[in-house]
């Protein structure tokens, strides 16, 4: 049965992934010109000049007199052997420019995740629990702070304070010496080092919003009756409310995994630019500005793939935790 | 008695000499001439160093070391130090001449014959010779190879769409011969980004085909992640990009990074050329490091002290915050002028598509009362501080070839003569809100096309608006995207857009003047005409107007000129007929351009041209002999 539900899930996912790969293809090319005709503009706008003979021969060898859908095959094409196509603006193949930053990107991420976590459930579990008192008040309330300073506003006031007040300046991902050596012990350091300011401004409204979550799915279990029926049979106050109501009001933390995957490798792009973080959003941000299609392309193409599996795995996973999902109705158990 | 004096006077320049330090190593290359791994300095320079005389009243020979910091907003811009290295076979000094720099001397006859003589001993950044094998390279393997150049010469070589006659004559001296003149030459191997003329052979040759085999070099292509040898030949070869750490250089630092990074770090080159006055080897500073950052944070982050040196990216409007900053973070910012002929222009388009305006752009008295209805003084103190210079589209006072009267003709706040011509043109019927009526009953809306770039623009067309409509035209700002932009001026769909005016507001007559003829496609007040020239009659159309024709016939005898005098004559002309005919409507002048600079950072000048060509922005200016003074620092 569930084995079935799995292939099925799986086929499905090819028309998918190739009807958001010709969508992704053509928003990228919906602008007008393409990735040579934004790089002159761009010269002439700084008052530089271009050769002429130089942007023919770069017209040719990217294939950019081709027609559309040539180019859209070629590139489709080539990811299917593993081949992302070739980045313009770094002269090189895309794999290739994404490469460290992609480590960085997923480091940060994981430790946002595991920060937002580790703060947001028990953060969410006391307010949830202590509804209606002071701490609740104060925390919603840092809660609601969280969620509507943006990201890009708490760094910018971040930065500046930090400038201000104590002279330093902050934004990149490690101390400057370690930004081309090879990775280190010390670099992981440096890196660990510097990277709380990011984990704790992008954290910030995912923490607010996971307590919030977190306090409103509480509730709603914590007044169903069996939750008053076990606690008026006298079960301990922690097991009445780990053993059930908290298993249950976690549903949506399960289905939050599907839209977690992209977000761990795209990461937060506004704020890392703000930052000037070394990871994957801001270069994302920049191929789709200057039209390097491949670049932007492939990167959306990963971003799609991994919500693809992402959605898959959580819906997976709450079939198995919770009894009460079913794969399809009318089937008998 | 005098002897005696002179005697002593020469016993003690003769103990003082190493104290100037002629020959004197640069402290951080002394421990690897020492071990062995760098020959001695005068093995590394050549026979006959180019020697950097004192620029400035104020210049002064500097100390050894430091580390220069800088931001770039991507890692492409990493070209910007080759720019600003500005080693070039010739280059611009600061009063504009041009003078050899890598090469010692250059024969020039008639602008057809050119013999470039290099300086005997000069090194690659990697202390292989430099001779004219590299240029034998370049012509035979790069600028001749069917898969390296599929589309022939440069432009600059061509005269007529013929190339020159290429000889070696020895291994320091190579011989360009052209028919008939060729007087962009000189100017094109001085260009900020310039003809380059020879390559590194000894490096390239190992990924080239016919010094491998095409097999070969196909594969070592393919193991790079190119698509075929003359891809990766390329990509290795861009002495322009220096994004290749390998790729030998001329430059007085090299690149040790490869993109991408946030961060680069450039090195001195050891075998650079140049010598101080002293004869000490430049750079005087060790090290660059340019740290990659969004272009928007670049001005905050130089106002938090995180450079030594910044210009690009910093716009005039940041001029307020970037003072603030002076004191806490130990800089100053210095103004310097920009080389544009306007800060602003307006472009009538006079290949738009509507028949209409296009017969109304296309006439003189039309255009000439757009201009007599803009009050630039209003603009200048309201936009500018009252920092600009009110002015037509023109060049600068800087340059030999201006005139006053270009400056201000048709450039001054007069509506009633305005009123006067637009009467003249028949265009006497208004509606009922004032606004003059097109022969065709549509109210006269100039629509104008911008870039939505910046928000000085919309400023200043704001207050155009004010003045055209005492004029009864009714204007309209269309802000876009830059690509959307140019697209419509191009297709005609645009009948009017703003955008800087001319690129090179400080020529000297042996400087192109195609910007002022329909010569292409991105002049915006005429793309069309522009076209056709550039595709050599293929595209576009013809220009119409006798004016446009003059101007097209100036250009050639230009080119053709063997003196002096013809040049600055087409030149005169040229201006001349463009300030008549207000074929671009200049709004203000003398746009400024902020430079942070280091406190303890010496030989930057106070008030300089930033300018891309001729400039090559920090480049004529000597980068390589701006120091720290280390005593000053604090």
């Amino acid at each position: 049965m569930m084995g079935r539900y799995i292939v099925k899930r799986v086929l499905l996912m090819i028309p998918t992934l190739i009807a958001i790969s010709v969508i992704v293809f053509t928003i990228i090319q919906l602008p007008p010109g393409n990735y040579l005709e934004s790089y002159i503009a761009e010269l002439q706008a700084q008052g530089e000049s271009v050769d002429p003979q130089r942007i023919a021969f770069l017209r040719e060898y990217y294939g950019l007199d081709k027609p559309l859908h040539e180019q859209y095959l070629r590139w489709a094409g080539g990811m299917l052997v593993g081949d992302f196509g070739y980045s313009f603006e770094f002269n090189m193949p895309v794999s290739r420019v994404v490469g460290d930053r992609m480590l960085l990107t997923i480091i940060v991420s994981f430790v946002t995740i595991i920060f937002t976590w580790a703060i947001a459930f028990p953060i969410g579990i006391y307010s949830a629990t202590h509804q209606y008192s002071w701490g609740d008040y104060g925390l919603s309330f840092l809660g609601f702070l969280g969620i509507a300073v943006p990201n890009f506003m708490l760094a910018l006031v971040m930065m500046y304070v930090a400038n201000v007040f104590f002279g330093t300046s902050i934004g990149g991902l490690m101390a400057p010496e370690y930004i081309d050596k090879p990775w280190s012990w010390d670099k992981v350091q440096s890196v660990l080092a510097h990277s709380w300011i990011p984990v704790v401004v992008i954290g910030t409204s995912g923490t607010a919003g996971m307590i919030r979550r977190l306090r409103a799915n509480l509730l709603d279990e914590l007044q169903k009756q069996y939750v008053v029926t076990a606690r008026a049979k006298g079960l301990p106050p922690r097991k009445a409310l780990y053993k059930y109501p908290l298993r249950m009001a976690l549903n949506f933390f399960i289905s939050d995994i599907g839209s977690l995957l992209p977000s761990i490798i795209s990461g937060a792009e506004i704020t890392a630019v703000v930052l000037s973080l070394p990871t994957t959003g801001p270069m994302l941000l920049n191929a789709l500005k200057s039209q390097d299609m491949y670049l932007a392309g492939s990167f959306l193409m990963f971003l799609a793939v991994m919500i693809v599996i992402g959605v898959l795995i959580s819906d997976l996973a709450l079939v198995a935790l919770d009894p009460r999902i079913r794969l399809s109705g009318g089937v008998a158990r | 008695m005098i002897r005696s004096i002179a005697r002593l006077a020469f016993v003690a320049l003769v103990a003082l000499a190493p104290a100037i330090g002629r020959g004197e190593e640069p402290p951080s290359l002394a421990d690897d001439v020492r071990d062995g791994k760098l020959p001695p300095l005068a093995q590394r320079l050549p026979r006959e160093p180019a020697t950097q005389k004192p620029l400035r009243a104020d210049w002064t020979p500097g100390r050894y070391g430091g580390e220069l910091r800088t931001l770039l907003a991507k890692d492409r811009d990493i070209r910007m130090f080759v720019v600003y290295g500005y080693s070039r076979l010739v280059g611009y000094d600061e009063s504009l001449q041009l003078q050899p720099d890598v090469l010692l001397r250059v024969d020039n006859v008639g602008n057809r014959v050119f013999t470039l003589y290099l300086r005997p001993g000069h090194r690659w950044s990697d202390g292989q010779p430099f001779t004219t094998a590299d240029f034998r390279y370049w012509w035979d393997d790069v600028a001749h190879n069917k898969d390296l150049s599929p589309f022939g010469l440069p432009q600059a070589l061509l005269v007529r769409d013929k190339g020159p006659k290429f000889e070696v004559l020895d291994e320091t001296s190579v011989r360009f011969s052209w028919d008939e003149p060729n007087p962009q030459f000189l100017a094109a191997l001085a260009g900020p980004s310039p003809l380059y003329l020879y390559r590194p052979a000894h490096y390239l040759k190992q990924f080239h085909a016919r010094y491998v085999g095409v097999e070969k070099a196909n594969k070592i292509a393919t193991a790079a992640g190119s698509r075929n040898w003359a891809g990766l030949h390329q990509k290795k070869d861009d002495q322009f990009r220096f994004d290749n750490p390998d790729l030998p250089t001329l430059e007085p630092w090299i690149n040790t990074t490869a993109p991408p990074s946030t961060r680069f770090v450039l090195v001195r080159n050891p075998y650079f050329h140049r010598v101080d006055p002293a004869g000490r080897q430049l750079p005087y500073i060790d090290r660059v490091v340019v740290n990659i950052t969004d272009d928007k944070l670049i001005p905050a982050k130089t106002g938090a002290g995180d450079v030594d040196l910044q210009a690009r990216y910093l716009r005039f409007d940041n001029y307020t915050f970037l003072k603030q900053g002076e004191k806490r973070n130990d800089y100053k910012v210095q103004l310097w002028e920009k080389a544009l002929g306007s800060q602003m222009a307006l472009y009538p388009n006079l290949n738009v598509e509507d028949p209409e305006w296009r017969r109304l752009m296309r006439d003189v008295r039309f255009r000439r009362a757009l201009s007599l209805g803009i009050n630039r003084h209003e603009i200048n103190e309201v936009v500018y501080f009252g920092l600009g210079v009110e002015s037509s589209n023109t060049v600068l006072k800087r340059s030999p070839l201006f005139r006053p009267q270009f400056r201000t003709a048709w450039s001054g706040f007069n509506v009633r003569q305005a009123n006067v011509l637009l009467d003249s043109l028949g265009l006497t019927r208004r509606d009922k809100t004032g606004v003059r009526l097109l022969p065709d009953g549509r109210p006269m809306e100039v629509i104008v096309d911008t870039s939505g770039e910046s928000t000085e623009e919309t400023d200043v067309l704001e207050l155009v608006r004010d003045s055209w409509r005492q004029l009864g035209i009714a204007m309209f700002a269309r802000p876009s995207q830059r690509e959307v932009f140019r697209k419509r001026v191009f297709s005609g769909k645009s009948m009017m857009s703003v955008w800087a005016g001319l690129n090179n507001g400080i020529p000297t007559p042996e400087m192109s003047p195609a910007e002022l003829a329909p010569t292409a496609q991105e002049q915006l007040q005429w793309p069309m005409w522009g076209q056709y020239y550039e595709q050599n009659r293929k595209g576009g159309e013809p220009p119409a107007l006798p004016e446009a024709q003059e101007l097209i016939g100036l250009y050639e005898s230009w080119r053709m000129a063997t003196s002096d005098a013809e040049r600055v004559q087409a030149w005169v002309r040229m201006l001349e007929i463009h300030a008549d005919q207000v074929f671009t409507i200049g709004i203000v002048t003398r746009a400024l351009q902020p430079v942070v600079v280091r406190n303890n950072l010496r030989n930057v000048p106070k008030d300089g041209i930033y300018s891309w060509d001729p400039g090559a922005y920090f480049g004529i200016y000597r980068p390589d002999t701006f120091w720290f003074d280390a005593g000053a620092r604090g």
